[in-house]
């Protein structure tokens, strides 16, 4: 029934995330080979420098780019560390209360349900579940560094305006997330583009110590100190542009990857789509007003915090995505694309047999 | 230098033989782990079920044949699972536990079927929980099954495939037995169909 070939649409995400990877190696590789030439060429320059040119010493230039690349592995790495791999430390930062395995709530009831039942057909141990109330988006996310430490959390707006089928398709692209270690690979780039910030703000101390000195006495190394300084500053705003479009086209192709995970647990593209598609439908779409989600965009199910486009947004355009699901999708006349948000919540709640009255809490 | 010639390939020979052997007993480790997840779902199964008997018993007065023929299904399904669990892969446990499976599996339809001609019975909160827990449990026997039959495969496929096959027989590891439920269709759309 599956007409989505989930094991090639795996392959060559996973390929294109690898490249991106190493674009992000080698950007911070450019970004220390040019502090090193500068500082090289700043400290060389009084004696040595002939006429019009500038002296720089291979050796020392060779030997700060380095240095800065050691310390902007080192400030990431630490970086990573503080983020932890604690999913549940994640889930409750972005507003989520867990649910445990004797809630009574039938909404929350078959949330739980489908969280065992899609830990089971990844074979991962059942992660910890957490809803994020008073949010009305269709949204959901998955956080933890490996499986044993895992969270997964929708939004109140997920639980009331999808079916069974639907949210199904959506908890098992998050727990496709775990079992592809896309929580891990994306914890360790917000670490990097953390060590490109701490580039900026060096060169921001640096500009401002300059300034403190020249006041007190006049000093000829003041100029080419603040050259420097404004190198930094503009190397590592450079670098963190740089970074979050790395980040963001990493994170848009481990969610096509997670779109096919999910339809291989599942074996039922349609759940999936359908759930995309309601997100389409409703007029609160997919965001997610708790403050953190804008940080933790790369997270969620789908766009979070609107208005980024383009190359900064971390996930593949609606349409596209259900198109890949469903290659026969027309926005024009599609039922569930044009469904309007009352018939969402009573097809919801079709399945529970409840009346509008019960709420999820 | 002969000898040690000889040494040599008798040394490579049992080394070949001991990676047959150890990728043999990782494959029965997976399909017997595998065989627990489902021991586990089945038994949450045949748990649910007294309880879903003792809440509608009140209700439905006239099907007394029907609630007894779920309390036999299910209770021949758990003899059935009590027996699988001594011999995991066996085909004929195997396939006596899919058929109990798949009778149980159709008398809850007729129950859910039955359930649709008592509407104070199906507006009752206790029955609309049942009615989920009980598609969650489906499911989650259908995801553990698939585990199970694809743990079972790669195993025959190692012990039915040269070159492993020429030890396999030797240190008793014999073909498993699928797990297949011969009333799959009803079971998956038992639910929906009662309801819909």
């Amino acid at each position: 029934m599956a007409t989505f070939d989930f094991r090639a649409a795996q392959e060559s995400a996973r390929r294109a995330s690898i490249l991106l990877v190493i674009g992000f190696g080698l950007m911070v590789l450019v970004i220390g080979g040019a502090i090193g030439f500068l500082v090289a060429a700043f400290l060389g320059a009084p004696s040595e420098a002939p006429a019009g040119g500038l002296a720089v010493d291979p050796a020392l230039a060779g030997g700060i780019a380095l240095a800065v690349i050691v310390g902007i592995t080192a400030v990431a790495l630490i970086r990573v560390a503080m983020l932890g791999n604690d999913g549940a430390k994640v889930a409750r930062t972005l507003g989520g209360d867990e649910v445990t395995e004797d809630a009574t709530n039938p909404y929350h009831r078959r949330f739980m349900n489908i969280v065992q039942e899609m830990s089971i057909a990844a074979g991962l141990p059942p992660p910890r579940a957490f809803v994020i109330r008073n949010e009305k988006g269709i949204n959901a996310f998955a956080a933890g560094g490996d499986p044993s430490r895992a969270a997964v959390g929708v939004t109140h707006g997920a639980l009331a305006k999808l079916n069974r089928e639907e949210l199904s398709g959506v908890i098992a692209h998050e727990i496709a997330h775990i079992a592809h270690r896309d929580t891990r690979l994306n914890t360790r780039l917000m670490g990097m583009v953390f060590g490109l910030v701490v580039l900026y703000w060096i060169g921001r101390v640096l500009m401002r110590s300059f300034f403190f000195t020249r006041r007190r006495r006049d000093n000829r190394g003041a100029m080419p100190a603040m050259a420097l300084a404004l190198g930094f500053i503009v190397l590592g705003s450079l670098g963190v542009l740089g970074g979050r479009i790395l980040q963001a086209a990493v994170s848009r192709r481990r969610e096509a990857l997670a779109d096919a995970g999910g339809v291989q647990f599942t074996r039922n593209p349609r759940g999936l789509a359908n759930a995309l598609k309601k997100i389409g439908a409703t007029a609160d779409g997919s965001r997610v007003g708790n403050p953190h989600a804008e940080e933790a965009r790369h997270l969620f199910f789908a766009e979070a915090a609107g208005g980024l486009a383009g190359l900064f947004a971390t996930h593949p355009p609606l349409v596209e995505r259900i198109k890949a699901l469903e290659p026969t999708f027309d926005p024009e006349t599609d039922p569930i694309w044009r469904m309007d948000e009352r018939a969402i919540l009573r097809d919801a709640r079709a399945e529970l047999r409840i009346g509008p009255w019960e709420r999820v809490q | 230098m002969e000898i040690l010639v000889i040494l040599l390939v008798v040394a490579a020979l049992i080394g070949f033989v001991v990676v047959l052997y150890n990728r043999l007993v990782r494959l029965r480790n997976a399909y017997r782990n595998a065989f627990a997840q489902i021991d586990v779902q089945l038994k949450r199964r045949h748990d649910l079920i007294p309880n879903l008997v003792e809440a509608v018993k009140g209700y439905m007065t006239h099907e007394r044949e029907t609630l007894e023929a779920v309390t036999e299904a299910r209770a021949n399904a758990e003899r059935m699972r009590e027996q699988a669990r001594g011999a995991i892969g066996d085909p004929a446990a195997m396939a006596r536990l899919g058929q109990a499976e798949g009778a149980l599996g159709s008398v809850l339809g007729r129950l859910f079927a039955l359930s649709e001609a008592y509407p104070d019975l199906k507006a009752s909160t206790n029955f609309m929980q049942f009615q989920e827990e009980l598609t969650s449990t489906e499911n989650r026997v259908a995801y553990a099954r698939q585990a199970y039959n694809d743990a079972a495969m790669d195993y025959n496929n190692a012990v039915e495939s040269v070159p492993s096959n020429l030890i396999a027989r030797q240190f008793g590891f014999e073909p498993v037995g699928m797990l297949e439920f011969e009333d799959r269709e009803t079971i998956q759309e038992a639910p929906e169909v009662s309801f819909r």
